[in-house]
């Protein structure tokens, strides 16, 4: 069984809470810098939001990093949102530097995440901050003049007067933004002058920002009230004016605009903006959501499971029992109305398991999301072509699986733009498009999640491949193996199909690494390949660990349990239906040849009658089929598969343990080990 | 905030009559219909802040002779100078004791001018 890579640091349950949140943001942020990279190489405009969306995600972990008191990162966060707000507000033109410091700032920000509940090296990570603030600080423009007066403007100085201090930052900035600034004065009906106001109030914002309103002393009469409106805008007074139609309302500009520095061509976001108030607004909603979402360590989701786990095994006990008092004719009354009242337990049980269960499930989007961001940045670094198509976002999964999917699925991507994608050159000889195609498509079959990953590349040399893999050692000189068992080498340890090993697909990590990593999943890696074509990928993975329905099968008196998710069917066997061949079990299954294997001599145990009948337990994972054959078939359970220690873990074919209802423990048959020897693949112990 | 403000005023030596009013719009309708001995008011309003009230108020005549008394934040010192600057009488530091309300507007009500208000 796989457990989760557990968190190393030993930080408190607040600093875990802060690191997952700001990992959130900080994917985001990666993700939103891929994007702008990609567009500024492309030469297509950058779009305002964005740098935007940057900037909100800077803010955001500004306020996180500030309300979990980690002033280094505070700081950080700070500076960078300063830069990405010059950014976004078109002060400062989208040049490669102030994309480089930003990406900077998101490795530092890992490395200080990393360092997170342990004070000295968090101190170490957060030495490169001065700097770092520094470079940033370079890039921006010379800081505000504190407090100038503002000079210039045609207003009435109590107006000035009663800025607050956030207030008088609005109108520098709007000042310093080059926009127009504007007064409009407008008379209203003392009785309904809230109406009137807000209507304006909301008419202005939709061509600027409203700065300050104030009354207006002094002139009203008692009836009537005046307010002065102070207005940064793009627009000039007199088109405001045209465009607003407000009676008893004049509009007129106390300072011009300048105008803004144009940005160059395809490198900024163009200067218009919405104004604050929208932005505000989404800070809120952002915050909101926050608010409606739980974070939950998955280890408590585990221990809920757990739970219900052990309740399914009560239930399975109190089953028992029941069966025995219906069985007496004494207790057969009293039997059966608990049977009544078992079957409702027994379906809110199920309620409550499913329910469980859903609360793991996350959709595949995270992964594909980091997926698309390796692919964008070794398109550059490989000068690979490809163009990446995601299906299935939406497909979920458990959280445990889905964080054990990332890198066995990159790995087969890395290798699909690195060796398989050839270089637009030879793509056009071959007469296909320069660009290359990398398909991952997600979805649901049964209790399996399927993923493919295809790519229309060179595909796999079977010859090539069946060379190496006999110069390696892995295939005897004499023995030719089929186009299938030849494809299936490639997950083979040891083998590379290159004997140069390029950076992307790493060293060592090979596709038996992800076999491997697969099958501790319970799940299962084919490969489908066609020369000049291309290949195709197929994990399938259980849709959950935690609980699975499992069939009870025996040999002798030894029970064993087999995940449901793998059993197609199951088929009474009489000795005369096996054949033999070359020493191996075999049994025709609606004619095709499927290979048998005995439960009893793979662990070693005695058969009661080795002539006699016997059931076939027919598993199988993606393509690959085995009969297992049993004594016995004791139904179906609900399993709660544990992991076992000490030297039974050692031993092949056995994934964990579960407990039954009679709290036997019972040995869980890994189906992955039993089709890999069915297919006569040798793979390390 | 309001009521414990207009609790510490209750228990003025002289009874008070006290108008609640939930914004900087809503003093603004409710000034022109009675007289009024005494105005506090907050700084951070949602529609007008009160910075533009005492504005408003001190550049009126009618109201201006109003005492007045600026309700701040800790922290916005310059909000409250400049308060001051425009004409507040006196100002008072949130948390503040009832006492001290009730010390100042004693002061305010009784003519004696400008108090230096909450230390």
């Amino acid at each position: 069984m796989a457990r989760r890579r557990s968190r190393s640091r030993a930080g408190s349950k607040a600093d875990q809470e802060f690191v997952s949140e700001a990992e959130e943001i900080l994917e985001r942020v990666r993700l939103d810098l891929a994007d702008l990279r990609d567009q500024q190489a492309r030469g297509t405009e950058v779009a305002p939001d964005l740098v935007n969306r940057l900037f909100r995600s800077a803010h955001s972990l500004k306020g996180l990093a500030g309300l979990f008191g980690f002033q280094p990162i505070h700081d950080l966060a700070h500076h960078l949102e300063d830069v990405l707000d010059a950014l976004r507000l078109g002060k400062l033109v989208l040049h490669a530097s102030a994309v480089d410091l930003v990406d900077r700032s998101v490795q530092l920000f890992s490395a200080l995440l990393e360092a997170v509940g342990d004070d000295a090296a968090l101190a170490a990570a957060a030495e490169p901050v001065p700097e770092l603030i520094r470079g940033i600080e370079g890039v921006k423009q010379p800081p505000e003049a504190p407090s100038e007066a503002f000079a210039g403007l045609d207003v009435n100085p109590s107006l000035m007067r009663a800025l607050t201090e956030y207030e008088e930052h609005r109108l520098r900035e709007n000042l310093r933004r080059g926009r127009h600034i504007l007064l409009a004065d407008a008379t209203f009906e003392i009785i309904s002058f809230e109406d009137g106001l807000s209507e304006l109030s909301a008419a202005l914002r939709e061509v600027g920002e409203v700065i300050s309103t104030l009354p207006a002393p002094g002139e009203s009469s008692d009836a009537q009230i005046r307010f002065s409106l102070l207005v940064g805008s793009d627009l000039p007074g007199d088109e405001v004016a045209s465009r607003l139609d407000f009676p008893d309302t004049s509009i007129r500009s106390i300072r011009s605009g300048t105008e803004a520095p144009a940005p160059e061509p395809g490198s900024g976001p163009p200067v218009a903006e919405e104004p604050p108030p929208l932005a505000d607004l989404r800070d809120l909603e952002s915050l909101k959501s926050i608010s409606e979402t739980v974070r939950v360590d998955i280890r408590k989701l585990d221990e809920l499971m757990n739970l219900v786990g052990e309740l399914v095994i009560q239930r399975g006990m109190l089953s028992e029992l029941i069966a025995r008092l219906s069985g007496d004719a004494q207790t057969v009354r009293i039997g059966n109305e608990l049977s009544k009242l078992h079957k409702v337990l027994d379906r809110k049980l199920r309620e409550l398991q499913a329910a469980v269960l859903d609360v793991r499930m996350v959709p595949l989007r995270q992964v594909f999301e980091k997926i698309s961001r390796v692919v964008r940045r070794l398109r550059h670094e490989l000068d690979r072509d490809a163009r990446l198509e995601l299906r299935g976002a939406d497909t979920e999964l458990d959280k445990l699986i889905v964080e054990e999917l990332v890198d066995p699925l990159m790995h087969i991507v890395r290798n699909a733009l690195d060796h398989a994608i050839e270089p637009p050159d030879e793509r056009r000889a071959a007469g296909k498009e320069p660009q290359g195609s990398i398909r991952i498509e997600a979805f649901q079959r049964g209790n399996h999640v399927v993923i493919s990953v295809s790519d229309d590349g060179r595909g796999i040399d079977l010859e090539a491949l069946r060379e190496r893999a006999r110069s390696q050692g892995l295939v005897p000189p004499d023995e030719v193996p089929s186009d299938r068992e030849t494809l299936d080498l490639i997950f083979a340890p040891g083998l590379t199909t290159r004997s140069e090993v390029t950076e992307t697909s790493g060293r060592g990590v090979g596709l038996d690494v992800v076999r491997h990593n697969l099958t501790l999943l319970g799940g299962a890696v084919d490969v489908e390949s066609t020369p000049g074509r291309g290949t195709t990928f197929l994990l399938t993975l259980p849709i959950t660990l935690a609980i699975v329905q499992s069939l009870v099968v025996a040999v002798g008196a030894q029970r064993f349990a087999i995940p449901l998710t793998a059993v197609h069917e199951t088929l009474l066997v009489e000795p005369t239906d096996i054949q033999r061949s070359e020493g191996r079990e075999l049994l025709n299954l609606r004619g095709e040849a499927l290979l048998l294997r005995r439960l009893a001599r793979e662990f070693g145990l005695p058969e009661a009658d080795p002539d006699g009948r016997r059931f076939a337990v027919v598993m199988g994972l993606g393509d690959a089929r085995v009969g297992l054959l049993v004594d016995r078939l004791d139904g179906q359970q609900d399993t709660v598969i544990k992991p076992i220690q000490g030297p039974i873990a050692a031993v092949r074919g056995v994934a964990g343990a579960t407990e039954l209802g009679g709290q036997e423990p019972v040995l869980v048959l890994d189906v992955s080990a039993f089709l890999a020897e069915a297919l006569g693949r040798r793979e390390a112990a | 905030m309001r009521a414990l403000l207009a609790s510490a005023l209750e228990g003025l030596t002289s009874p008070v009559k006290i108008t609640e009013v939930e914004s900087g719009f809503e003093a603004l309708r409710v000034l022109p219909r009675a007289s009024y001995d005494l105005i506090l008011t907050d700084i951070n309003m949602p529609d007008i802040n009160g910075l533009e009230l005492v504005s408003f108020l001190k550049n009126d005549a009618k109201y201006r002779a109003i005492p007045l008394i600026i309700v701040s934040t800790e922290g916005s010192e310059r909000d409250r100078d400049k308060g001051l600057s425009l004409g507040a009488d006196a100002y008072l530091v949130k948390p503040f004791q009832p006492g001290e309300l009730r010390r100042i507007a004693e002061e305010l009500l009784a003519g004696d001018g400008r108090t230096d208000g909450a230390t």
